[in-house]
């Protein structure tokens, strides 16, 4: 699986989870933007970021080994794009720079993401005006993707039980009709939400 | 007055299968009714039919009366809020990220909000014994407490009529009895489909027997159930409950 | 392709999301002119299975593996302007409950993987498709479609990260246009086998939910037009945009002082657009593109039994 189901920590109590979500999202947001601006010759607001944001780690009780962990799976890619920076002139300063407001934007992030719950995030971002639809979209989605995962094992361990010499080009034939099958059953799961959705009075 | 009647209703699927053919029967206000019968006897399409999910658009032919009303498109949402509709799966029912939102999702779609509708929440939570659970969410909870939250939606609509679709499948002993208990205290009218034959003998007063699309036999619950020619023909089994008031064991 | 925080310049990524926004902005206004309420929890359960069907490894050699992107897929199953919402959903979510993805960067990544993706995959598919019938023109169609709208959401990727002075226009894309060639014939088997999976057991879903009026074709040729000319124009309109960090990794690296001059940052490579290196990339993106044609008519043919086959066996 790509993805450590991660929300378990946007569940913890701590006074960094208390606050209310529109101030950690700016705040994340300013460190974001601050880090988009920064340059070579301000590295102190970076140093000043890194506190902060080890501060907030320690109080919102969130493990520092799951951020380091979490830091570590993104690192290739961000070393990766950014040593196509060595080729151009200060080369290695900005490569530097990159690494670093790459890793602390991405702290910041985790800590956000892993100190709000998914439902405050909507909520926020309803009352930015994100269009109706979009929202509805979304929360079905964030609802229905625990679901789905427990389908996709299942369809996984079916075919494992039944599967006896594994080639390459039939195991794409596989996977590609595991796929196949998760969207006709999303797409029949998706009939009966929406006579759900009836039966509760929702009105489109 | 009847609760629920259905006259003589028909469907069938847009590929042509027929799903119900020419069911009627009615529900006396605040009685319980099980509805059983083999897989594909069409008790799931029913159901759907008892809040006007089914057929798509109201066709106006009277088929199923709520309180005396047929279902039009002018009292659809006036009977999907009498009448609550509990579905098999709650995975389907369950919409919203969190628990407290989910419940709210009904009252809120009759207009409901602030306050007011926290208070409903929170009593219907209590009610299924799921009291502070508003901020939890949906894909943390166990198989029995989605289902309660899902009843707790339909609690917190204050549904006249619940309409059950297999309540108990998928729970353990301790899952059914909690829900059977809970449901024995619901004053509701009750509609339970179900193939839990126990749980009709312990809730429900009258039994209608479905299969193929048609109503097959329908009565008092212990007669019915009792009746081994009757349950094995239709793909169901005599509950051991039954067995030592039969008269022949 | 998800671009971390960090490489993006604020003027890049703000102008990105502004693109991003108004696409977004202008599908959703569409669909809710063509959707059938039934089809609303429809598009949310596409949008999940589309983040786990991502998760679902397909083996390469040497012990990788590669994944599904989808942005045609759902195009095809859905029409692009559902694609376009499904995948920004896909996108909103990866970077709000996951931190896959920048925060900042997340009007780009929209606009590279939903906007282009969607809408380039869509377009390219309902055009191919016309020369083709049934599940098997479908499905070369598709091919066709997701090769390229990877390729282009790749380049577009690039232009970014370029813009943005994070790396060099002439290294960064050949490179992520060439990667991603690889990935996107990875991206194209994928998209036909699971087309064909959902064709043959349920052929009623593959077809789109916009309602089949005279409106459903418009969009798909205009996104298409909207999305080549922001790719194209993107180089020469982006590079008179002022770059901070780029102006001032050039005020440090004093000996590069007379190349980099404030104003005109990226003057050096892309103001004619078409330098050498450039041009060599475009002419190997469309031979590229005639080659995947025929690659995609093959997998057409191999993986959709032509009628006489059907009859036979």
């Amino acid at each position: 699986m790509r993805h450590g189901f991660l929300d378990r920590h946007s569940r913890l109590q701590s006074p960094i989870h208390a606050l209310p979500a529109w101030s950690k999202a700016l705040a994340t947001l300013a460190v974001v933007v601050s880090m988009a601006v920064a340059s070579p010759s301000w590295w102190p607001v970076l140093v000043v970021a890194a506190v902060l944001l080890a501060a907030v780690t320690w109080q919102s009780r969130i493990p520092a080994g799951f951020l380091l962990r979490r830091l570590l799976l993104v690192e290739p890619v961000v070393v990766i794009v950014a040593t196509l920076a060595l080729w151009q002139p200060g080369g290695r300063t900005l490569f530097a720079m990159l690494v670093a407001r790459s890793t602390l934007s991405l702290a910041a992030l985790i800590l956000f993401v892993n100190t709000t719950r998914f439902s405050e995030v909507l909520d926020l971002l309803r009352r930015c005006r994100v269009p109706s639809l979009l929202l509805t979209v979304l929360a079905l989605m964030y609802r229905c993707v625990f679901v789905l995962v427990d389908e996709a094992e299942r369809l996984q361990r079916a075919r494992v039980s039944r599967s006896f010499s594994p080639s390459a080009a039939r195991s794409w034939r596989w996977v590609a009709f595991q796929a196949g099958q998760l969207f006709v059953r999303s797409s029949e799961r998706a009939e009966r939400i929406y006579a759900a959705m009836c039966a509760r009075g929702w009105r489109p | 007055m009847n609760a629920v009647e259905v006259r003589d209703l028909a469907f069938a699927y847009s590929d042509g299968t027929p799903a119900l053919r020419g069911v009627s029967f009615a529900v006396a206000e605040g009685e319980c009714v099980g509805i059983v019968g083999p897989n594909g006897a069409g008790k799931s399409t029913l159901l759907l039919h008892l809040n006007g999910v089914l057929p798509e658009a109201p066709d106006g032919s009277g088929a199923v009366h709520v309180f005396g009303a047929p279902i039009t498109k002018e009292n659809l949402y006036e009977v999907r809020r009498t009448v609550g509709l509990l579905f098999q799966d709650p995975d389907d029912q369950l919409l919203c990220p969190t628990v407290g939102e989910d419940v709210a999702f009904g009252p809120r779609q009759l207009g409901l909000g602030g306050p007011e509708l926290g208070a409903r929440v929170a009593a219907a939570l209590a009610r299924v014994g799921l009291a502070g659970f508003e901020a939890r969410s949906a894909h943390h909870l166990s198989r029995g407490e989605k289902r309660r939250v899902c009843l707790a939606g339909l609690l917190a609509c204050e549904s006249r009529v619940l309409v059950l679709d297999e309540p108990t499948s998928e729970l353990d002993p301790r899952g059914r009895r909690e829900l059977k208990s809970l449901l024995a205290s619901i004053p509701a009218t009750k509609l339970i489909a179900t193939h839990d034959l126990e749980m009709v003998v312990e809730l429900c007063s009258r039994v209608v027997v479905l299969d193929r699309g048609q109503v097959v036999a329908a009565g008092e619950t212990v007669a019915l159930l009792g009746d081994e020619a009757l349950m094995l023909a239709h793909g169901l089994e005599r509950p051991h409950v039954l067995r030592h008031r039969h008269p022949h064991d | 392709m998800h671009i971390p925080d960090g490489f993006l310049s604020l003027q890049t990524a703000a102008a990105a999301a502004a693109v991003s926004a108004v696409t977004v902005g202008v599908c959703v206004r569409r669909l809710r002119r063509t959707l059938q309420p039934r089809q609303v929890p429809l598009l949310g359960l596409t949008a999940t299975f589309v983040f786990v069907a991502q998760m679902l490894n397909f083996p390469v050699a040497g012990g990788t593996s590669g994944h599904l992107l989808g942005a045609t897929l759902v195009a095809v199953l859905l029409g692009p302007a559902a694609a376009v919402l499904v995948i920004t959903t896909v996108l909103v979510v990866q970077c709000l409950v996951f931190a896959d993805g920048g925060l900042l960067a997340l009007g780009a990544n929209v606009l590279n993987m939903a906007v282009i993706g969607g809408l380039a995959g869509g377009g390219l598919h309902l055009l191919v498709r016309r020369f083709g019938s049934g599940l098997r023109g479908t499905v070369t169609a598709a091919a066709f479609a997701s090769w390229c709208s990877v390729v282009l959401a790749a380049t577009a990727c690039a232009i970014q990260l370029a813009l943005s002075g994070a790396a060099p226009a002439r290294l960064v894309l050949p490179a992520m246009a060439g990667v991603h060639a690889v990935i996107g014939l990875g991206e194209a088997v994928i998209t036909a086998l699971v087309l064909v999976s959902i064709g043959t057991t349920r052929p009623e879903l593959v077809g789109g939910v916009e309602t089949p009026t005279s409106r459903r074709p418009a969009l798909a040729p205009r996104g298409l037009l909207v999305v080549l000319a922001l790719v194209a124009l993107a180089v020469p309109f982006g590079s008179s945009l002022p770059d901070g960090l780029q102006w001032v990794v050039g005020q440090l690296g004093l000996e590069h002082r007379a190349v980099v001059t404030a104003g005109a940052p990226l003057a050096d490579y892309l103001v004619p657009g078409l330098d050498s290196s450039l041009l060599a990339t475009a002419l190997a993106g469309l031979a590229g593109a005639g080659l995947m044609l025929g690659v995609s008519c093959l997998l057409g043919r191999l993986l959709v039994p032509g009628k006489r086959a059907r009859a036979e066996g």
